[in-house]
This record gives structure tokens, C-alpha cells and sequence, in this order.
């Protein structure tokens, strides 16, 4: 298919631009943070070196040994500079270098990740295509009252809910990544860390129960996370189906005796899931925000970690929030890449169109 | 068929407005209906008179005096949700329209004008991979002052812009809400604008010498307008949702609604995972919301139906 590398190249080119734009944005509005603020990252912990420093002069010291008063062009590239020589800062509220600290959480923000689009994007397709073609009867009244309290039952409230049902009462989805001694094993030396998905490792480490146990503790975050994206899936697809379904090839394709069943499903919701997969990737960002919000609620130890426990800790820490962000960013490319894929693949159209740009 | 009649014939626009109706008269009613104790001060959340202090941490079930209970700390929930509501139209109602108005002109000035409409959608696009919660984070350390552990002189602490953000009482959740939901806005008056510009009265309106501000506003922009509408009024319910939500992760703006359901969060789960056990700590609160919710929704569904050139050959219902 080489109009679809074609497309994926294109695509891959755009990226340095958006996290050019996104990032100098965003250095902008960190900028208007005081210097002092700024400055108080840089201090030292604990005991000083030196006793005899005032802490004025210290903080004096580091505004100009760091250039914090430099204008904002000058800072920002000094930043992107050390960005893309690998070092994202060094966070005071967490204690850590942000990178390693993002780095170690992403596996397990990933796999939640893959898994709730695995599962919402077949059922907000079915759901919203079935409720489209039988517009106004029992399975489309249905189907919109789930759609809409989905959408706006909030989060936590629903997974607490779950929590209580499965977890408190039922003892069969807990929370977290895997339970205290599952940890231990996968933590010793004799378990080979393949891919850092506990549900994958466990594969090939021969310990199907592993992998069993993560795939147990992410069936709530995935319902969670995927409920919202779901139904915002289905409503669109609905309303494209709709569409459809009064369009002139429908009628022919009745008309020549076709089983209805085919029609909507072969043809019609063929052409009605497209624009609906292309909202869905122009949300991705949303989709991605709901992780974070699930990880906190779920206590899985993922990337939101790093934000939930700074914001406990009230502390000023912009290479966490900077990093944050870039690490953001570059974790929504991938999956609207994804989906463009799937967009590509399922409309012909759109791949010959978008390479003979 | 004008757009009003065609609005009004449909009978979930009508239960829509009836539902938005009855949060606007409980907003402006909420004295009335739970009066404060000291009108001077009013309070958006108020504490049982009498009640012992050790005891304020359970929470207790509806009695009279409290219709809905108490939530822990003793916070009367009734009271919470009724003069909730006013926060709650006020926060959706003007974050949804500044997201709107910022989305329209930026989609206007990006479909109308050629070389910088296109670096204008690349911002747009670029800001669509951004996910707003790691904006409140920014903004949150930027805008809001925080205690200056050490600090070289003692007003040197406050930047221009967290003055101006003090003095215009804006928070950093509604900022960055505003800041990173504006985009499916500028995408879609974008679209319209680029194939409404060739249309023949944009060219007559361009040909009679008409300035290009006065072309975009005045001829282009109310034909391209709806689907914004739509997506506004859709907005205002799924606004107040998020800072719900942003509150449980400690990152909300504090509307009484989203404090009282995150005041609430260790009761949900009761003994023995039984959620009905405490359930007047969260199935009020969280009814309300998404009664508030679903209605701006379907209220948006209605006037899509209105308003869209696609559907006014057929009816939809």
C-alpha cells in the first residue's frame, strides 16, 4: 500500500510542528510565572554546602546561573535544547529526573490505554450503528438514554460505584496493577521484563496467571474510561448512520432484494463510521485526559501519578508540569496516528485523496 | 417551517427546555426555597446547626431539617444542591461561551484569510492533541500566587498577570478549559468558511467594495454559525461535568455540586461494597448533575435537528 506510507509519512512530519507549536505555547504561559517561583526548583535540599549563604543570595544566584531572567525566546530554546538532548528536568515535588519518572509509568498508561480503545471502538460502532438504522424504535430510545447518562454521569462516581459492587462485594476486580505478591514476582530477577505490559510479560514469561491478575485489575478502569469515549463514539455514529440510511444506494441496495442486514451492516454503516472514527481521533486528547483521570481514581500506577501527587504536595513544580505536558502531547500523537490508520484503511477515498495532496 | 416552530414541534426539545427551565428557576428561587441563615453572607454550603462536632463526620440520612441528609462534615446536601445551581449556570454558561466565541474567531479569520488561515489551523490542530488537565496544571502554577517560600522582596511575588487574573476573578480550571476546548469550534466554522467564501454573495459583497470584517461578520459568519450553536449548548452541561471531575483529582474550581460528591467519595462504596447503603452522600448530587447534563445535551440535539439544512427535508421524528 504505498499511498497509505505515503499518508503515514506525511503524517509523521506534521508531528515536529505540533510540538512546536504546543510547546512554545506552553513555555509561554509558564513564563508568566514570577522568577522567584521559578527559581525555588533550583534550590538546594536538605543541608547547604555552604551554612554562611543567605537563602536570597542563593536564590539570587541560581536566576542567573540558569538564566531565568533571559527573555522568553532565549529560555524557551535553552529548554528545547535540553529537551532534545533527553533531559526533561528534575522535578521538586517528586525528587526524581521527569523523564525516568514518566518513562518507568508508561507501560502501565499504555496498556490501560490500549485496552479501552480496543473495547470502545466496536461498541460505540455496533451500539451507534444498530440505534441509527432502527432510528426511532425500542433499540434506539435504548440505546440514546444509555448514550446520554454515559456521558454525563461523572467519572468517579460511576467507578466508585463499580469499586463497591466488584471489588468491595464480590472480591472480583480489584484495584491497582496487581496484587501485593504478584508484584514481588514480577519484580524478581527471574521474571524478564519483555515490554513492561504485565499482560503481555506474563505471556512470555510462561506465567499466564500474571497476566490473568492485570487483565483482572484492569477490567473497572477499562469500563470506566471507556463509558464517556463510548457513548460520544455512538452518538456519532448514529447520527451518520441516519444519514445513511436515507442516502439512494440504501434504497437500491433494498430495492435489489438485499437482506436488510447486509445493507446496514455491509453498506451502510461502512460509510457511516468514518466521519465517526475521524471525531473520535479529533478527541483523542479527551480520550487521553480520561486515563489520567481513571488512573487517579483507580490508584493504577501510571503517568498521572506524577501530576495527582504534585498537586497534593501544592509545590511549584514546572519541569514536572512542563514534562507532563510534552509527555502528553506525545502520548496523543501515536493514537490519533492510529486512528487516522483505521480511518485510512476503512475509506479508500481518503487515502488517495490525502496522498495526491 | 421557521426554525422555532420546528424546534418547538419536537417533544424532547420541549422536555429539554423544561428541564433547563426548572435549574433556572431553582437558581433564582434558591432563597426561597432554602433560605440563608445570614443573608449578608451568603454561603453555597452550609453545616446542621446543633449538631454535635465529633458527630459531623458520619453522615446522616435524610431527617426533617435536612431533606436530603447530611454528607460528611456535616454539609446539608439540600441545601448544597439548591444553591449549588447558581455556580454551576454561571461557570457553564460562561466558560461554554468564551469556548465558543474563541473557536469562532479563530475558525472565521482561519477560513477567511488564505496564507495565515493556514498556520492558523495548525495551531488549532496542535492544541487538539493537548489534553486540558495538564493545562489546569500549568495554568494553576502560573496564574494563582503561590507563597513565596523565599522571596527577594515581598511584592516582587506577584507577576502582572496573576494580578490581572485576581482582579478579573477567573480561575485557572475555567482558564484552561476555555484554553484547550476551543478547537472543534475553529474546525467546524473553518470548514463552512472555506466553502461559503466562493459562494456567489461573498463575491458580490467582495466586489461592491465591502471591508473583509464586515464580509466575515456580516454575511458569512450567520450562515455558518449553527453547528457552533449546537455544540455550545452541549457544552454548558459537559463544562460543569469536567470540573466535577477535575475536583476529585484536587484540580476543580470548587462548584458546590463536584465539592459535595468529592466530600463524599470514601461513603460511596459502604460495608460490604453496597453502594445503596449511603446512598443520599452521592445519588442526589450526582442525579443532579446528570439531569443538568442531559439536558443541555438534548436540548443541543433538538436544536440540531432545527437547525440543520440536512434534515429539513424530512422530518426527524
Amino acid at each position: 500500500m504505498p499511498t497509505l506510507l505515503k499518508f503515514l509519512i506525511r503524517r509523521l512530519f506534521a508531528i515536529p510542528v505540533t510540538l512546536l507549536i504546543i510547546t512554545a505555547t506552553l513555555y509561554g504561559i509558564l513564563m508568566l510565572a514570577p522568577v522567584e517561583v521559578r527559581a525555588q526548583l533550583y534550590m538546594p535540599r536538605g543541608s547547604s554546602n555552604n551554612p554562611n549563604l543567605r537563602p536570597e543570595v542563593l536564590l539570587q544566584q541560581i536566576i542567573e546561573s540558569h538564566g531565568l531572567d533571559d527573555p522568553y525566546p532565549v529560555q524557551y530554546l535553552r529548554w528545547l535544547g535540553r529537551l532534545l538532548q533527553g533531559d526533561w528536568g528534575w522535578s521538586a515535588g517528586f525528587r526524581f529526573d521527569v523523564l525516568p519518572a514518566l518513562l518507568q509509568r508508561t507501560p502501565a498508561t499504555a496498556e490501560l490505554t490500549f485496552y479501552a480503545v480496543v473495547l470502545l471502538i466496536p461498541l460505540g460502532i455496533i451500539g451507534g450503528g444498530l440505534a441509527g438504522a432502527k432510528e426511532h424504535r425500542a433499540v434506539d430510545h435504548a440505546f440514546r438514554v444509555v448514550a446520554f447518562v454515559a456521558t454525563a454521569i461523572p467519572p468517579f462516581v460511576l467507578a466508585l460505584v463499580l469499586l463497591g459492587i466488584f471489588y468491595a462485594g464480590l472480591h472480583w476486580f480489584p484495584p491497582g496493577r496487581l496484587t501485593a505478591g504478584e508484584e514481588f514476582v514480577v519484580a524478581n530477577a527471574e521474571f524478564t521484563t519483555y515490554t513492561g505490559l504485565l499482560t503481555l510479560d506474563g505471556l512470555l514469561n510462561h506465567r499466564s496467571d500474571i497476566s490473568l491478575s492485570a487483565l483482572r485489575h484492569l477490567v473497572l478502569p477499562c469500563i470506566t474510561l471507556s463509558m464517556v469515549h463510548w457513548a460520544t463514539l455512538g452518538r456519532m455514529t448514529r447520527a451518520m448512520m441516519i444519514e445513511e440510511m436515507h442516502k439512494d444506494y440504501v434504497t437500491v441496495a433494498r430495492g435489489k432484494g438485499l437482506k436488510e442486514r447486509l445493507v446496514i451492516w455491509r453498506h451502510a454503516l461502512h460509510n457511516a463510521m468514518i466521519p465517526a472514527l475521524n471525531s473520535i481521533a479529533l478527541s483523542t486528547a479527551s480520550l487521553i485526559m480520561g486515563v489520567f483521570v481513571v488512573e487517579a481514581i483507580f490508584d493504577y500506577p501510571g503517568v498521572s501519578e506524577l501530576i495527582v501527587s504534585s498537586s497534593v504536595l501544592g509545590a511549584p513544580d514546572t519541569a514536572a508540569a512542563m514534562g507532563f505536558a510534552v509527555y502528553s502531547v506525545l502520548l496523543v500523537l501515536p493514537v490519533m496516528l492510529i486512528l487516522d490508520i483505521l480511518q485510512a484503511v476503512f475509506d479508500p477515498r481518503l487515502r488517495d485523496e490525502l496522498a495526491a495532496q | 417551517m421557521t426554525i422555532t416552530r420546528r424546534f418547538l414541534t419536537n417533544w424532547q426539545s420541549i422536555l429539554a427546555l423544561c428541564i433547563i427551565t426548572g435549574y433556572v428557576i431553582v437558581a433564582v428561587g434558591a432563597p426561597w426555597i432554602a433560605p440563608q441563615e445570614d443573608p449578608q453572607n451568603p454561603t453555597f454550603l452550609r453545616r446542621l446547626p446543633g449538631v454535635r462536632p465529633t458527630a459531623l463526620r458520619i453522615p446522616r440520612p435524610p431527617r426533617p431539617g435536612a431533606p436530603l441528609g447530611t454528607a460528611p462534615g456535616g454539609w446539608d446536601i439540600f441545601y448544597a444542591l439548591i444553591w449549588g445551581t447558581r455556580p454551576a449556570l454561571r461557570f457553564g454558561l460562561i466558560t461554554a461561551l468564551l469556548t465558543a466565541v474563541t473557536g469562532v474567531l479563530i475558525g472565521a479569520f482561519s477560513g477567511y484569510l488564505e496564507g495565515a488561515g493556514r498556520l492558523l489551523m495548525r495551531v488549532t490542530d496542535a492544541f487538539l492533541t493537548f489534553p486540558a488537565i495538564a493545562g489546569i496544571y500549568l495554568f494553576r502554577y502560573t496564574l494563582i500566587p503561590m507563597p513565596a517560600l523565599l522571596s527577594t522582596s515581598a511584592d516582587a511575588s506577584l507577576t502582572f498577570w496573576q494580578v490581572a487574573f485576581q482582579k478579573l476573578q477567573l480561575d485557572p480550571t475555567m482558564l484552561a478549559l476555555i484554553a484547550f476546548s476551543w478547537m472543534p469550534y475553529a474546525r467546524i466554522i473553518h470548514a463552512n468558511f472555506t466553502t461559503l467564501k466562493h459562494t456567489e454573495y461573498a463575491m458580490a459583497a467582495r466586489v461592491t467594495g465591502a471591508p473583509p470584517l464586515r464580509i466575515i461578520f456580516r454575511h458569512l459568519l450567520p450562515n455558518a454559525i449553527a453547528p457552533a450553536i449546537v455544540l455550545a449548548t452541549r457544552d454548558i452541561g459537559g463544562m460543569v461535568l469536567l470540573e466535577a471531575t477535575f475536583t476529585f483529582i484536587g484540580l476543580g474550581s470548587g462548584l458546590p455540586w463536584g465539592t459535595l460528591l468529592v466530600a463524599s467519595r470514601d461513603w460511596i462504596i459502604g460495608p460490604g461494597g453496597n453502594p445503596l447503603t449511603y446512598w443520599w452522600v452521592f445519588v442526589p448530587a450526582t442525579l443532579t448533575l446528570i439531569v443538568f447534563s442531559v439536558g443541555w445535551n438534548v436540548l443541543g440535539d433538538g436544536l440540531n435537528t432545527a437547525l440543520n439544512p440536512r434534515t429539513r427535508g424530512y422530518r426527524s421524528d
